[in-house]
């Protein structure tokens, strides 16, 4: 398994950041070894730098926010300055993380966000900033300024992948699909290979598909079984493409055996529609779909190795869709 | 001519000239890294909307490459959006400088930074190189220095003996110019190593890219007008497919085995 | 190159690429400098020198293929021929002639 400090911190579970945090203490010790405390020309020759290293600061400064720890975390972002300087885009970004991490009650939370405003004032381009901003909205309950301080974002910058999603994220709050299906769909555009988003972009037409009624539920139900089959094709094991296949497989073949209107057997070539599957795919994806997580959950609890990379929470809730199956089997 | 050549050497010239000169060489391409990385600046700011228009240019060949993703309803309302706006000239930083034509180079000031950092480049690459070979020339030049394990032909005796007064010597016999020139290509894999794989003392790599990026440096920046348009019309002739098309056919044939 | 809808549906990483790459070149460049203080401190001469140079970067190149790339060349090169077998062969063979020449003239003097 990869290295937990390198991930992502969006990726990692609670108890890895905690655990993280924890680690955090020894690890900036460790850093200050006396190597790194040769003077000025022999050091020229020793490198204490790695790729990794100001990485891992940075994760470490998040993890510890996660759990609380303030004072590791200003530690963190005291030796992130340091290296980089005041003016550094990401490192003024994080200082605004902390403060809206620490900050106590709503006012200092505004305060924050007046900080924000006098910066982006002067000098417009911090992207890092205006994401920050962003947030602080989305945080303060504000969803509607939050969408329209993105969307001027990405009218400036539309190829920013990060600001798409979250662009989505926020319509899915407030219920509007459609716009939330065209802001992943922009986030494909940019990171076509990426399956995570492809399941999303399934988990958002699962759900609007909830909304609608006979052909268009039907419509959108395939189209959402084909981008959990797209993220599986592009990543062999993922639990969440699993998951989504199977919960959109089981609630297609209901539909599909209890439409009375005659099937559209080929597709509109008008509008560029695909067909909708046939009843024998959807049960062969259902059974893959099953099988998979299956296996995926009992090698994750026996502990093999390589199958050791899913989150607890994943598990559980994957065990909990296949006990649901049994359950009605048995009623 | 006699069969193998023998001449007797001291030892001393080991001590004395190889090492040396390896050494040279070694700190030579560890100091050229640091001093590239040194004199690189750092990346400029760009003003709102010269980064719009660029960026919508991505947008615009992020659709044209991954149209692939979205269904066809979809690619064709951003298709009609994207040409109706880049026809309007609605992205350009400065709508009111159309038709003006191709910026000179000379007097643009971004491309004289572009130009600037790969002429510093090419002297931190030229001067170290010509310095050493002068100072090789001045101090160990009129004498061989080792044998070549291989022969070579006798046009190289000119380029490698080059101090040497005999006529008759063996090609395999050379003097220390040629081996500043073995270890000027060979060290590259220990430049790799120790350097990791960026280093900018990659002699062979860089000649290579500068021969392919030759024609371009001098081109100077397009007009974004006819980029735009450059791309819409790109848009326009995209025939859509969808690859979501059959996409579970194909995770079944995959997954064959496993069902 | 493979068909372009191929290449979307079974897409060629660039950094994987990229990184094996770089360790069949570092692993190459470092056989070729030690075949090349072999080979001096032989004293072997031109033609059996290039000969020597050229079974040990076979040998190599087998040993990468069992141990490496796990007999299945294609799941790691796009193009096996080309990358695993004859990959780098001329970063190879100047550090062979580097520590080819330094050690001929060390031990035959």
């Amino acid at each position: 398994m990869a290295n937990p400090l390198l991930e992502a911190p969006s990726k990692s579970s609670p108890e890895t950041a905690i655990d993280l945090s924890q680690q955090a203490s020894t690890f900036i010790t460790s850093q200050s070894s006396w190597l790194s405390a040769i003077p000025y020309p022999l050091s020229l020759f020793i490198n204490t730098e790695s790729q990794e290293k100001w990485q891992t600061y940075e994760n470490l400064f998040l993890a510890c926010l996660r759990t609380g720890d303030d004072n590791t975390a200003y530690a963190c972002l005291e030796s992130l300055t340091d290296r980089f300087g005041k003016g550094n885009d990401r490192v003024v970004a994080l200082q605004g993380l902390y403060k809206e991490a620490t900050a106590k009650n709503e006012s200092e939370l505004a305060e924050v966000l007046r900080e924000y405003e006098e910066m982006l004032k002067s000098d417009p381009t911090i992207f890092s900033i205006r994401k920050r901003r962003a947030a602080v909205l989305r945080s303060m309950g504000k969803t509607s300024d939050a969408v329209t301080a993105l969307t001027n974002l990405l009218d400036q910058s539309p190829t920013d992948a990060e600001a798409w999603s979250e662009l989505g994220d926020l319509y899915l709050t407030q219920g509007s699909y459609d716009q939330a299906i065209f802001s992943f769909e922009e986030v494909l555009l940019i990171m076509p290979y990426s399956w995570n988003m492809q399941a999303r972009l399934g988990e958002v037409l699962y759900l609007a598909s909830g909304r609608t009624e006979g052909g268009d539920q039907m419509k959108i139900l395939s189209e959402s079984m084909r981008r959990f089959c797209r993220s599986l094709e592009l990543c062999d094991d993922y639990l969440r493409g699993h998951y989504g296949l199977k919960l959109v497989t089981t609630r297609l073949l209901e539909v599909l055996s209890t439409s009375k209107k005659p099937q559209q057997s080929s597709s509109d070539p008008v509008r560029g529609d695909l067909a909708p599957p046939s009843v024998d795919a959807v049960k062969k994806l259902n059974e893959l779909a099953t099988s998979k997580l299956a296996e995926i959950v009992r090698r994750s609890n026996s502990g093999e190795k390589g199958w050791d990379g899913y989150s607890a929470a994943e598990i559980i809730a994957a065990r909990e869709l296949l006990d649901r199956d049994t359950q009605k089997i048995e009623r | 001519m006699a069969e193998a050549q023998q001449i007797l050497r001291d030892p001393a010239l080991f001590y004395w000239i190889l090492l040396p000169i390896t050494v040279v060489m070694v700190l030579t391409g560890i100091l050229r890294h640091y001093l590239s990385t040194l004199l690189q600046s750092a990346p400029k700011r760009q003003p709102l909307a010269k980064l719009r228009e660029q960026r919508s240019l991505l947008r615009s060949a992020n659709l044209r490459t991954n149209y692939a993703q979205i269904s066809a309803s979809a690619f064709q309302k951003r298709r009609e959006w994207l040409i109706e706006n880049a026809r309007d000239g609605k992205f350009l930083a400065d709508p009111d400088a159309r038709g003006k034509g191709k910026p000179n180079p000379m007097s643009d000031p971004a491309m004289m930074e572009g130009m600037m950092g790969m002429m510093k480049g090419n002297v931190a690459m030229m001067v170290p190189q010509s310095l050493i070979m002068g100072w090789i020339n001045a101090f160990f030049s009129g004498y061989v220095i080792m044998k070549l394990p291989f022969p070579l032909t006798p046009q190289f005796k000119q380029m490698l003996q080059a101090g040497v007064g005999t006529r008759d010597l063996d090609v395999r016999w050379v003097s220390s110019l040629s081996w500043y020139f073995l270890t000027l290509f060979g060290l590259q894999p220990v430049y790799n190593f120790i350097l990791g794989s960026n280093n900018a003392a990659n002699q062979v790599t860089q000649q290579m890219a500068q021969s392919q990026m030759g024609a371009n440096p001098m081109g100077g920046a397009e007009d974004p007008e006819k980029l735009f348009n450059a791309e819409a019309e790109n848009l326009e002739v995209i025939e859509h497919y969808y690859i979501l098309d059959g996409v579970e056919d194909r995770l079944l044939e995959r997954f064959q085995g496993a069902i | 190159m493979l068909d372009e809808r191929e290449l979307a549906t079974r897409p060629i990483v660039q950094d994987s690429v990229q990184h094996n790459a770089r360790t069949v070149s570092n692993i190459r460049a470092l056989t070729a400098s030690l075949f090349g203080v072999a080979a001096g401190t032989l004293g072997l001469e031109s033609i059996p020198g290039f000969i020597f140079y050229a079974l040990g970067t076979a040998v190599v190149s087998v040993l990468i293929f069992a141990f490496k790339a796990e007999s299945e060349p294609k799941a790691y090169f796009y193009r096996p021929m080309a990358d695993l077998w004859a990959g780098d062969m001329f970063g190879g063979l100047m550090s062979f002639v580097l520590t080819w020449t330094l050690f001929y003239n060390l031990a035959k003097a």
